[in-house]
């Protein structure tokens, strides 16, 4: 990874982190906050979206962008847990307070200054993801703080509540299709100010707003938080990276963002050095479709064959500028490109840094192009292939980013990629999309309510890792992956069951659940209750520690199975001392030779004899320290 | 001029008085805890006291209690920037004349972002800007005839509306849209049925039920679908509003069958006792019935005489005289019953209803079910109603038989004449015959059927 000198470069970083909270019922209606999987949809209804008149009479263009898309939307909805709220057909209820009394937790954990009066507010949305249109919305704090190992705060803007948006599902023949059941879950979003000025403190301070957030009652699930970070350096641009699902990422998605915005910074002053303005950029394309036939190039003559357009266009003085790399494995061309792709859904372009054969075009065929499109050596042509008014609109888009490059990094959402870079997601919407709900009432937060939340304020949960590390003698690693695994409260009534020895509970929560999981058992089934009877068959030794496994991989194979039954499935009854005994010396006097053989080494081989017996049984230390004196008794009497 | 601290009383008021702040005034405060700029809003009348209002930077609204305020100045004010777009409506000499009356329902709008409140847009260019495939339908001319809430209306705008339409019927348009609320809208569409007679063009009540300042409001497409309509051959006053849940297909429902069935969804109006007349979807219109009246060169006459002096009273466990000895000790001239059942009232009223009829008042029956047929023939109750002069109502809605009521009255006082003219089938308000599917029909379903 590239490292650069965060201080002198300027970096300033945000986060936007939203989380679902787990409460029983929606934030404006009755329903019930479960998502249903892959389950099929008992209905589907069919809407549009229209972009709405704002205060000057005129469309907000980043939604009338969105409408000439020319989308259609289809949601899908269950009858048991969507109602007519959700498809906006019936006015919002009242403010569910149990998500209200989460979010003021939240706050006060953020040292918040909390709103008094709440007003619900509309966020327009662009994409079909809510029905209506908008998302409801409410602040409900501001002008908080999160302290950081170093001791450095990080301010935090506001803190708002408000409704998760509906599951995209597929795009399909130009309709978007969206699952009704997680919209209207409650969120909460914390936006913090552009205090984070290195990529480790970025991760650090997500990780703990992640914690803190996991440290009440939200929802603990892959999904249910969500990160988004917007990065900026000196001269550069605020941009905003959205969907940031893991926090590993973090670091590596501002180095390649800071990176970009260098890379796109050197191509402004190249560009001012060979004297090249926006005003020289061409707005004139040539349609290549008919001129050059027969084309060595198997996929463009197809292309054209069945009707497609190829259109080629020549940029002045732009030798290298499409080659020019800003991330790793991505170039300005790319960055073309992949904006190109989501604005006209056309896989891409080809330009003439590129090595132009790798197309399976000739040398000659490559030379007529420059000389049709007249082309210097000194210029980049791009080109262009698809049905025309997708043509059209790719030209109109490249020649704008063209045009953008000469004010350096050009302000737009990113969206994060697995491999730390990112691509272009959306044009920055303009102005104010936000607006008071006329169809909810004010709602108060009592002063005598904040004071009782107060008193009932969980630790911080960094404090926590750090007893429980001491305390248990075990890595922080582990306590911070039982909070995201949102096991931290099981462990801690586990723990008051089988104080005996903290190591097995952190091996079966952590590892066993890992390992049980890749094996595709639906571990999720197994609930508190059982971990707690599994214990406490540990605790008076009634399975050993070698059975948990086993145990748990059957519950979740036979989930109506209790604990108890699972054992006596399993036939694991516990065995004493003293049978134990008679058990090795039967196996001794079976394997004679072999000790005769291998005197104490065989140990190993009539340890693993004795465990097909016992396993699960008995704890496997005993077994061996009983062993290893029966054996060593017995080699004195062979001698 | 506007009330500089509207809705602000109490000790809020006084505060903002002693700091001279009046709203859209941009302020900046301290509290105990933070700092805050924003623009101090109007406020409900009958939010808490105490607190102001403010529209912080970031477009959130916020209420403040003033005793947390340690410090507060005036910084600024907002300039109001409102701007009508000035779009002409384009001219099209091949497309017909359609004139859109309003009412005072928001068919189109646009938002003030600060307020959130709707402001009506209503002449045709304001018209053309939101909904520009308006100009693809029909030369649109616009008129504001009221601008009222559709609870508050009036006989005397029902007649103001016929006349209205009688003008523009009679003066070459060929098509007339009534942007109404969608509360009172059927009652409207029963009147105008009665009171247009030889109704030679489409007259469309249309409305919405998600307003028009939300990307999912109903209201756009349900004006193109009017448009639609109007410039049809239907000569009837119709309902037409989407016909599911989905933003797909209008339905075309007869002025004096339909009735708003729900309070909120989209697809509230349905036909009763019948299928709709006929569907509208993607501008091109499908008829379900055949008899239906269609354009013609007769001339269209308004008949909009009323008598008010009318009621409707819904029969109930334990009903009492009293109550129909109030309309006859005021002057009433007829009332509407909303029986139960096949059209019956408890015995409780005979008395006062005997009273009624020998006073003078005309008595019709209806029925609470909305659905069937009075049938006063079948049990005693109903042989003895209509014994002490009750009319049996057939399949009439109440609130269409309040307003047929009212308008027989108001042509006749003639008893004989009055009953034969509320027997009289005027405007399609009489069912000849209940078709099997009229009480269940799912309108989807008959057409993935092809049944339609
Ligand atoms: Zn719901």
């Amino acid at each position: 990874m590239e490292h650069f000198d965060y201080e002198s470069l300027g970096l300033k970083c945000g986060l936007e982190i939203h989380q679902q909270l787990d409460t029983e019922k929606k934030l404006f209606c009755r329903c019930p906050t479960v998502l249903q999987g892959t389950r099929e949809p008992d209905f589907t209804i069919k809407r549009y979206m229209r972009p709405v008149l704002g205060e000057m009479g005129t469309f907000d263009k980043a939604m009338l962008t969105e409408y000439e898309k020319g989308m259609n939307i289809v949601y899908e909805g269950y009858n048991d847990v969507i109602c007519t709220y959700e498809l906006d057909d019936t006015p919002p209820f009242s403010c569910n307070e149990e998500a209200r009394k989460i979010a003021l937790q939240i706050a006060l954990l953020v040292n918040a200054n909390i709103i008094e009066e709440m007003h619900v507010c509309r966020k327009n949305y662009l994409d079909g993801s809510v029905p209506s249109g908008f998302q409801r919305t409410m602040i409900l704090g501001t002008d908080g703080y999160i302290t950081l190992e170093s001791g450095k705060k990080i301010r935090i803007d506001i803190l708002s509540l408000e409704e998760e948006a509906a599951r995209r599902i597929k795009t399909e023949n130009k309709t978007n299709y969206f699952r009704l059941d997680r919209l209207g879950i409650p969120l909460i979003e914390v936006t913090t100010k552009p205090d984070i000025s290195h990529p480790d403190e970025c991760k650090e301070c997500a990780e703990r707003i992640g914690l803190l957030f996991w440290s009440t009652k939200v929802k603990k699930v892959l999904g249910s938080i969500r990160q988004d970070v917007n990065v900026s350096i000196k001269s550069g641009t605020r941009i905003e990276i959205k969907g940031v699902q893991k926090l590993s990422w973090i670091p590596l998605l501002i180095n390649n963002e800071i990176s970009r915005q260098i890379k796109l910074i050197e191509i402004k002053n190249e560009l001012a050095k060979r004297k090249i303005s926006s005003d020289n950029i061409t707005e004139d394309f040539t349609d290549l479709s008919e001129t050059i036939k027969n084309l060595k190039s198997n996929f463009i003559s197809q292309g054209l064959k069945s009707g497609k357009k190829l259109y080629g266009i020549n940029f002045k003085g732009f030798k290298g500028v499409f080659g020019k790399e800003l991330m790793k494995n991505y170039r300005f061309g790319t960055e073309v490109s992949s904006k190109v792709k989501i604005l006209t859904g056309l896989k891409g372009i080809i330009h003439s840094d590129e090595d132009l054969e790798n197309y399976g075009f000739s040398k000659e065929e490559t030379e007529k192009f420059s000389k049709f499109l007249k082309s210097n050596p000194n210029d980049c042509f791009v080109l262009v292939l698809g049905i025309e008014k997708n043509v059209n609109k790719a030209i109109k888009v490249i020649i704008k980013r063209v045009k953008n490059a000469f004010e350096g990094v050009p302000p737009e959402t990113r969206k994060a990629l697995e491999d730390g870079t990112t691509e272009f997601l959306r044009e920055l919407h303009g102005g104010a999309r936000l607006y008071p709900d006329t169809d909810s009432k004010a709602i108060i937060n009592k002063s005598s309510e904040i004071e009782e939340i107060k008193n009932i304020l969980p630790r911080y949960p960094w404090e926590v890792i750090k007893e429980y590390s001491k305390k248990y003698n075990t890595e922080e690693r582990m306590i911070k992956e039982l909070i995201f695994d949102g096991n931290l409260a099981l462990f801690e009534k586990l723990i008051k069951i089988y104080p005996e020895n903290p190591t097995i509970i952190f091996t079966t929560l952590l590892e066993t659940t890992t390992a049980l999981r890749r094996d595709g058992k639906d571990i999720a089934i197994i609930s508190d209750q059982d971990y707690m009877e599994l214990f406490q068959e540990l605790k008076y030794k009634n399975i050993g520690k070698e059975a948990i496994e086993e145990i748990m991989a059957t519950k979740a194979d036979f989930p109506d199975l209790s604990i108890k039954q699972i054992k006596e499935k399993l036939d694991i009854e516990s065995i004493s001392t003293e049978e134990l005994e008679k058990i090795i010396r039967k196996i001794l006097e079976k394997n004679i030779h072999i000790i005769k053989e291998r005197e104490i080494r065989a140990l190993g081989p009539l340890m693993g004899e004795i465990m097909k017996e016992v396993r699960g049984k008995i704890d496997g230390a005993i077994v061996s320290k009983e062993l290893k004196n029966q054996l060593e008794k017995k080699l004195k009497e062979l001698k | 001029m506007e009330d500089q601290l509207k809705g602000y009383r109490g000790k809020a008021k006084e505060f903002l008085k002693k700091h001279k702040i009046n709203i859209w005034d941009i302020i900046a405060l301290k509290t105990k805890k933070t700092k805050l700029e924003g623009i101090l809003l109007p406020r409900y009348e009958h939010s808490a006291p105490n607190l102001i209002e403010i529209k912080l930077e970031n477009n959130y609204n916020i209420g403040i209690n003033i005793n947390e305020i340690t410090e507060i100045a005036k910084i600024g004010k907002r300039e109001a920037k409102y701007k009508i777009p000035e779009k002409t409506f384009p001219k099209n000499d091949l497309l017909p004349r359609v004139k859109l009356l309003g009412t005072g329902g928001t068919v189109a709008s646009r938002l003030d972002y600060t307020t959130g409140a709707v402001i009506p847009s209503f002449t045709p260019g304001e018209l053309f800007s939101s909904v520009p495939e308006l100009a693809e339908i029909c030369n649109l001319e616009c008129e504001l005839v009221f601008e009222i809430l559709s609870e508050n209306m009036k006989p005397e705008y029902w007649q103001k509306l016929a006349d209205k339409v009688k003008q523009a019927a009679n003066s070459g348009i060929e098509g007339v849209i009534i942007g109404h609320g969608t509360d009172t809208m059927s009652i409207t569409s029963a009147a105008l049925s009665f009171m247009l007679k030889d109704l030679s063009i489409p007259v469309v009540l249309v409305g919405s039920q998600r307003s028009s300042d939300r990307p999912s409001s109903d209201a756009a497409l349900n004006l193109i679908n009017a448009a639609t309509v109007a410039t049809s051959d239907i000569a009837e006053v119709v309902v037409t509003m989407l016909g599911s849940p989905s933003h797909d297909y209008g339905l075309i429902h007869r002025g004096t069958l339909v009735r708003k069935m729900h309070s909120s969804v989209r697809d509230t109006f349905r036909t009763i006792n019948d299928i709709p007349l006929g569907m509208v979807r993607n501008r091109q219109i499908k008829m379900f019935k055949k008899d239906y009246r269609k354009k013609d060169k007769l001339e269209t006459i308004a008949l909009t005489k009323f008598e008010k002096k009318i009621a409707i009273i819904y029969s109930y466990p334990g009903v009492e005289d009293e109550l129909i000895d109030f309309y006859i000790d005021n002057g009433y001239k007829g009332i509407v019953l909303a029986g139960t059942g096949l059209g019956h009232v408890s015995t409780n009223i005979y008395k006062s209803i005997e009273r009624a009829t020998q006073e003078g008042l005309t008595i019709l029956m209806t029925t609470q079910t909305l659905h069937g047929f009075v049938g006063m023939d079948v049990y005693s109750t109903g042989r003895e109603l209509q014994n002490l002069g009750v009319i049996p109502g057939k399949n009439l809605l109440p609130e269409v038989a309040y307003v047929k009521l009212g308008w027989v009255l108001g042509q006749t006082n003639d008893k004989k004449q009055i009953k034969e003219l509320l027997l009289l089938n005027i405007a399609g308000e009489f069912i000849e015959r209940e078709i099997p599917i009229a009480f269940n029909y799912n309108i989807d379903e008959l057409l993935e059927k092809g049944k339609l």
